[in-house]
Formats: structure tokens, sequence, C-alpha cells
């Protein structure tokens, strides 16, 4: 037996309760019954992956498989990690305290560039050879789904086969397959298995294909080397949010978590079509669950929780057809047990600021707004489809329902943007303060402007584009500083923008990478996206001792024809769609928003057999 | 009417913070569906308390929350819905109840048992004894928030007497530690005070802590449950 965490340990780190488990309603089945162990880990601490609605749902489903038992991991935080390296303890599920190597399957979610680090880390702290090639059949096998899968060549060396798109059904293929080829006594080994696996949908398996070079180093081809093996891997997608299955009894955390709520998924998917925009693009077409589906299982979601706050979330969930009648419902059905509803978000427009008030009429929470640029120029470029004076008639609802301070996102660094652009935001932070004043006859309106460093990212409009480097980006952000300076009561926000770089890179990156993430994580690199433990300069040296160019990756405009890296694996979206929103793009045209109206040509619901389900309409179809 | 009930905070969830122990009461409260009581305003909160606040890593079997309610339950309803509520870890182990206006239960509180297992071996009696007749023994024990950072306190006034057997791998602490209307002394400083005072080495970072019992004091001096002698037991 290894050794477990100790009092001594546990009583010297930051939050223990992070490594104990036995929170409500988590499962552990008994070991008689259990077939095969998947451990859901998440690349990040406890507080950020206990928010993740993505391996709720996966844990609930999972667990419901007859045979499958289904943990939870997270990254220890460093002060945890110095004492377990220091004692030789393994990392281990929370659940039954398996270590990571005597699991079956160890599943990581991929949702930000700047977690793969943790992902090594965690690997090698739970006693699993960080890389594919190394692993035997003693060992789990390493999958990755989530976001980031898209394009997960950079990790290709680190896991040995992928879950391209939604995991609801796909996922208890995977494990009906692991099960019997367990129980037949597991022939032919993890290599056998991986040849079966390939055969269901959605799995992508990179030890399959080989990736040929330009001497440019862009892509020549990525190919096949193995039968059964499609040349292009298509996402899964879930045909009916209404009889998918959705988690009412989540885990109840002891601690706050980031998002320490209910979590309701009212719809999936985004057709806005904003063109920076990663999830717009890979989680279509959008699908809506039906108001009295949600209604019922708010129900049971209060009653199950004890949570005071349902949050109804989506990538857009002002856009649901029912919102106003049903989020009225449920404020009247749940006054009583002291439960409020929110919005993670608000659409720009006086509609959802009357959502807000009637929300707020239970707990107080500020109004952020995202016209993600200044000018509208900008606005038009990114196909967000918002004017100035949609803004001023959102911030001036606001005002008048009694609201005195906004919060507004932006991005800099966006494609064709120039300095007067940027300053634009000041202009427009400028401008709402004036309406207040118009509204109210008072001055003092609080702005805070925060302006985050755009990534370019796969499968978007904006895969051609070249990243602003280092100096122009912080040129950027010092002269919206100076100018916002000049403004009373308007606050910037902005990040440093090193760590945009690295996520740029990774974000487009190709199976070479995998070289230099392996050595930024022998140095040393471990929560990236922390900024307390971010070190550019390890990724320097890395990069460098790779004999790897970073702004090949990140700062390079990509040719019409360029092959990308991740191009064998897709969510659907067509490549001449994508490329046409980028010419318009630079023409400043604008592309409407599919969802109630005509087919854009993305290509997504063609391809996978799959319709647009939106409740505007009674039976909810939408023809394409 | 004010409920309140014994429960537990056993050795799996030892290390989550009093603050978390509290939050996960709550919860539980509302997922047992308590009528329980809700204070006015736009952030109405429940109107519960618990008895003490237990350091985390401390593992108690006598903990205590009142929980008010807002219309009267049947006591034994009560405790077994929330007890199916609670996370495993925490127990319900008996409830009565008394009307809103009765003292909180912690003013009450007199005195604690408890018992403390170090990985210990050496022998240490004659510590032991020097502490149980010594009529004195001043602690500077932690004390963050004030200017001196510590505070001196008499461990002796709070715990007069200790037990300590030792089993060949493990040493074994049983006292009972005095709680006043302005504090008390942590189980661990008992430790501390010991090695200062008795150049002693006990691993105090390994100290296994576990509250036994709570209890209040009669006029006589003699130890009283918290809970009235009617109290519905479970488990």
């Amino acid at each position: 037996m290894e050794k477990e965490l100790t009092i001594d340990i546990l009583s010297s780190v930051q939050k223990p309760a992070r490594y104990t488990g036995g929170e409500f309603a988590s499962i552990i089945k008994p070991q008689a019954e259990v077939e095969a162990t998947i451990c859901l880990a998440f690349p990040d601490v406890y507080e950020v992956g206990m928010s993740y609605l993505g391996f709720k749902i996966l844990y609930h489903l999972l667990n419901k498989e007859q045979g499958v038992q289904a943990e939870r991991v997270y990254a220890p935080w460093i002060d945890m990690e110095a004492k377990m390296r220091e004692r030789h303890i393994p990392l281990r599920t929370l659940e039954t305290k398996k270590t990571l190597k005597e699991c079956d399957i160890v599943g990581f979610t991929l949702q930000y560039e700047l977690s793969y680090t943790n992902i090594l880390n965690m690997l090698d702290l739970g006693g699993v050879p960080v890389l594919a090639a190394d692993r035997t059949d003693e060992d789990p096998l390493v999958i990755v789904g989530g976001p980031c899968v898209y394009n997960p060549e950079p990790l290709a060396d680190f896991f040995d086969f992928a879950i391209i798109g939604e995991g609801e059904e796909v996922m208890v293929e995977v494990m009906t397959a692991y099960k019997k080829w367990k129980r037949a006594g597991k022939p032919g080994g993890r290599q056998a298995f991986l040849q079966e696996v390939v055969k269901i949908s959605g799995i992508y398996v990179p030890s399959f294909y080989k990736v040929e070079y330009n001497e440019n180093n862009t892509i020549k081809a990525v190919q096949p080397v193995a039968e059964n093996v499609p040349p292009v891997v298509y996402k899964r997608v879930v045909g009916d949010m209404n009889s998918v299955d959705f988690p009412t009894s989540p885990i109840v955390p002891f601690g706050e978590i980031v998002h320490d709520r209910i979590m309701l998924e009212v719809f999936r998917g985004c057709s806005r079509g904003c063109r920076f925009c990663h999830a717009g693009m890979v989680y279509r077409p959008v699908r809506e669950r039906k108001p009295e589906v949600l209604k019922d299982l708010a129900r049971q979601l209060v009653d199950n929780t004890g949570y005071n706050e349902i949050s109804l979330v989506s990538l857009s969930s002002a856009d649901y057809s029912c919102l106003a009648p049903m989020v009225h419902d449920m404020i009247d059905e749940f006054k009583d047990d002291r439960v409020s509803v929110s919005l993670p978000s608000l659409r720009i427009d006086s509609f959802c600021v009357a959502i807000a008030k009637e929300i707020q009429a239970v707990r107080k929470s500020g109004l952020t707004f995202a016209p993600e640029a200044g000018s509208q120029k900008m606005r038009d470029v990114i196909n967000k489809g918002v004017t100035e004076e949609d803004l001023m008639n959102a911030v001036g609802a606001a005002f008048e329902s009694g609201w005195n301070s906004v919060k507004l996102y932006f991005m800099i660094g966006l494609p064709f943007e120039n300095d007067g652009d940027v300053l634009a935001i000041a202009d427009l932070a400028r401008k709402v303060q004036y309406k207040y004043y118009q509204v109210t006859g008072k001055r003092g309106c609080k702005v805070t402007c925060s302006a985050s460093f755009f990534v370019p990212k796969p499968y978007t409009a904006f895969q051609w584009f070249a990243q602003d480097d280092l100096e122009n980006i912080r040129r950027k952000q010092f002269l919206l500083k100076d100018e916002i300076k000049t403004i009373k009561n308007v606050t910037l926000n902005y990040h440093d923008s090193k760590t945009g770089i690295i996520e740029a890179v990774f974000a487009r990156g190709d199976r070479k990478l995998g070289k230099a993430l392996l050595l930024a994580w022998q140095k040393g690199a471990r929560f990236d996206g922390w900024s307390d433990c971010f070190d550019y300069e390890r990724w320097l040296e890395a990069f460098a001792e790779a004999g790897l160019d970073k702004d090949f990756y990140a700062a390079r405009q990509r040719g019409e024809n360029e092959v990308f890296p991740w191009e064998h694996i897709s969510p659907g979206v067509s490549r001449k769609f994508l490329w046409n929103e980028w010419q318009k793009a630079y023409a400043q045209q604008l592309t409407h928003d599919c969802r109630r109206s005509t087919c854009t040509g993305c290509g997504v619901c063609q391809k996978l057999g799959v319709k647009i389900i939106d409740y505007k309409n009674a039976h909810g179809e939408v023809e394409a | 009417m004010k409920l309140r009930m014994q429960i537990t905070k056993d050795p799996e969830i030892r290390f989550i913070s009093h603050l978390e122990y509290a939050r996960t009461i709550s919860r539980a409260i509302r997922r047992a569906k308590l009528p329980a009581a809700y204070s006015e305003g736009f952030n109405p909160h429940l109107k519960f308390s618990l008895a003490s606040a237990l350091g985390v890593g401390v593992v108690s079997y006598t903990e205590f929350v009142e929980i008010e309610l807002a219309e009267p339950m049947e006591v034994e309803l009560a405790a077994k819905a929330l007890d199916k509520a609670l996370p495993r870890g925490i127990r319900v182990l008996a409830a009565d109840a008394v009307d809103t206006h009765h003292a909180a239960l912690m003013s009450q509180a007199a005195g604690a048992n408890y018992r403390v297992t170090l990985p210990y071996s050496r022998d240490i009696s004659e510590a032991v004894t020097a502490f149980n007749e010594a009529p004195q023994l001043l602690f500077k024990k932690a004390a963050p928030k004030t200017k001196a950072g510590f505070k001196e306190i008499d461990v002796k006034f709070y715990i007069p007497h200790i037990d300590v057997t030792c089993d060949g791998a493990a040493t074994v602490f049983a006292f009972d530690c005095k709680i006043t209307p302005t504090g008390s002394m942590k189980a661990v400083d008992l430790l501390n005070a010991l090695n200062e005072h008795y150049q002693l080495d006990l691993p105090v970072e390994m100290a296994d802590i576990e509250r036994l019992n709570l209890y209040r004091l009669s006029k006589k001096g003699n130890k009283v449950p918290m809970l009235n002698n009617d109290a519905v037991k479970l488990g």
C-alpha cells in the first residue's frame, strides 16, 4: 500500500478539504459492483474544477452505468504538491482514494491551454507515465475531451485517445466497450483496445495518424496509418437536449467554489456568429431545452442540493426563446424557498435589463455588458451585431432602473484594429457616463472597463490571423490606460499579455509543441493560468530548447490554403464558411444569426445530421 | 420553537473548516425542508447557529446546532430528515426542542472532554505527574489578532488533570477542558505547553484530536448533558 495523506500534511496546507472528498451526493459504489473505474481529472484546483458543468454531467451519467465507478481528481495546489513529492505520496481520487495508476481510465478535460502542464504534473503525481508511448498494459488509458479538443495536437504525445464533441452518448459507448474488453481478459493489450475504440464515432487516436510537414514547418498532410481509422474525426453531438440526462443531484461541496450555485443548462450552442468566438463555432447548432423540462429540473435541483441560486447557463442565455416567462415562473415558484434566479451574462438590450431588474427583486447583483470592442468598425469586424445605440439604450434602461455602475468587457488586439479603435473604448465609457447624467441628472456613474488580450482560436474566422506581438499589445494597453486615467470614475482592468501569447501558441499549435510542453513542465511549469505561478522566461527557454519559434504559432498570418494541424478533427464547420467570414471581417460585413432566420451555410447541421431546436415556434425545430 | 441537535464531525471530514461545516449544515437544513426561520431583507439567511467553532482537523462527536423554526415540527421527524440530508461524515445523534427565547446552547457549555492520540511511545509519566501536581502552568498561546501576537494563559485553569496511557505505538491523552464565557483553550496547545515546559518532543503536528463530549455544569458542579433528558436519540 502506498502512502496516503497524513494529519500533519493536511493540517499544514491551505484548504485541506480540497483533498479529502466526502461531499454530499458524492458517489462510492460497493467495490464488488465495480468493473471499471474512470477518473474525471480536472487540471486545476478543486474550486475551479468543481464548478465545471461538463464533469457534473459526466459524473452523474457514468455513475448511472452498471459496473462503472466515476471518481474525481483535481490538481493539488503547489503547497500540497511539495508535501506529496517530499514524502512520495501519490495523487489519489477523492472517492475511493485510488492512485491514478490504479484507475482504468483517466479522463482530462481540456478547458484552457494554460492548464496543459497541470495534466502532465497530475499524471506524474498519480504514478502514470506522462508520455503515452511509455505506458504499458499496467497503466490506465489517458483520455481527453472538452472544448480545446478541437486542436489536441500539442498534447498528442500525452494522451491515448480523445473524445471529440459532446460526451453524453459517446462516453457511455466507450465505457461499454472498455468493460467488454476487460471482461474478456484485455485481449491484445492496450493497442487492441485502441483499435476497437477507434471504431466508435467521435474517437480520435493520435498514434493512428502520421503528420507530414513542409520545409517551412507548416503541415503538409495528416493521414491515418491504421485500418478503420477515419481521415477526419467529426464531433459527437446530442440531437435532442430534452431526452439527454441532466444531473439533478450534483455534488454539493463543503466550501465555496467558483460557481457555487445550481447550474441549469437552458440550451447548448450559439449561432450569433461572433468571429472571435471558439465556443460559438464548436458547439453548434443551437438546441434548446423545453421550458417545462427546465422547470422540472430546477425543482429537483433545488430540492436535492439546498442551493439558494439557480443560474440559467448557456453561451448566451438571454437568447433563450422562452426566457421572460420562464424566469417569471421560476422566481414565483421558488420565492418561498428563498431561491433566486440569475443569468451569467446579459445581452446588450433593454429586454435584458428588464429581466435583470426582475431577477434583482430577490438578490442584488452587478450589471455587466460585453460590447467586446470600442468602435463600430471593430464590432462589425467581429460580427458582434451591436451598435452604440443598443448599448446606450441598455445602460439607459439600467440607470432608469436604479443601477449606478456598470462593467464593460472588451478585447484588444483584434484583427484590423488601429489605435483609434482602442481609444474608442475610453470614448464609449465616457458616453456611458454621460448617459447616466442624462437619465439621472447626476454625475459620478462608475464604469469599470476590462480589456483582455485577444487570442485567435482554431475553427474560428480568425484562425488565419497573426496575433499582436507583446510590444504592440503593451503599447495599446498603455495608450488606453493613459486615456482612461483622464476620466473620473472610470477604471481599466487588464492582465499581463504574456499568458495570452503562450495560450495562442498552444491554441493553434501542432504536435511538435509536445516537446516544449514536456520541457516547460520539467522546468517547473504548472498552474500557468495563475499569474503567481506563470513564468514567461521558462516558456521561452522551453521553446528554444525544443527548437521551436513561438511566433510561428502565435504571430504568423496564415495563407488561404495552409493546411492546419487540427483539420483531421472537426466540429463540422466548413473551412469555406470560415474563410468567407474572415473575408467579411476585413470588409466589415455582418453575418446574421441563423437561429430564427435563414441558414448562413456553416455546414454543421448538414454535416452532422442535426437541427436547430428553438421554442420560439411551437414545435421547436427550425428547418435549415 | 428552536430545535437543538447533537451532530458529529466524523474523521472522514475532519479537515473541513468551521465555515465549511456551517455552510454544509445550512444547505442540509434546506434539503431536509425543515420549516426554518429566515432573516428579513435582500439576502435572507437561515436562522441557525452552531455551538462552537471546531478547529480544522479536529473530530467531534458532540457538536450542536440550534435551528429556529418558523412553524413547529415534531423533533424526531426533523432530526431524521436532517440526518438524511447531511453528507456522510455528519450524523445527527440526538435532538430536543426549546422555546425560541431560550438562551443559546453554547452560552451554557462549561466543559469539553477530549481524547488526543499521538504516534509516540516514549515514557512521559514524570512530566504527566508534574503537570497534574503543578498549581499553575503559564503558556503563551498564539493570538494573531492582538498587538503582541500572543496571549498568556494558565493551562491548569482550563485543564486541571490529564490521564495518559501508552500501548507501545501510540500515546493517548484524555482530559477535560473548561469553557468559560470569555473562551477556552485549544487541545493542541496542551501538547505545545507540555513540550515547552517539560522539554518533551511530542509530535504535535501528528495529533489526532477528538472531542468526545461537551457538557453543562449543575449548580453543584456535576456534569449535565447539553440536551434535555427527554431528547430523542438517533443511531
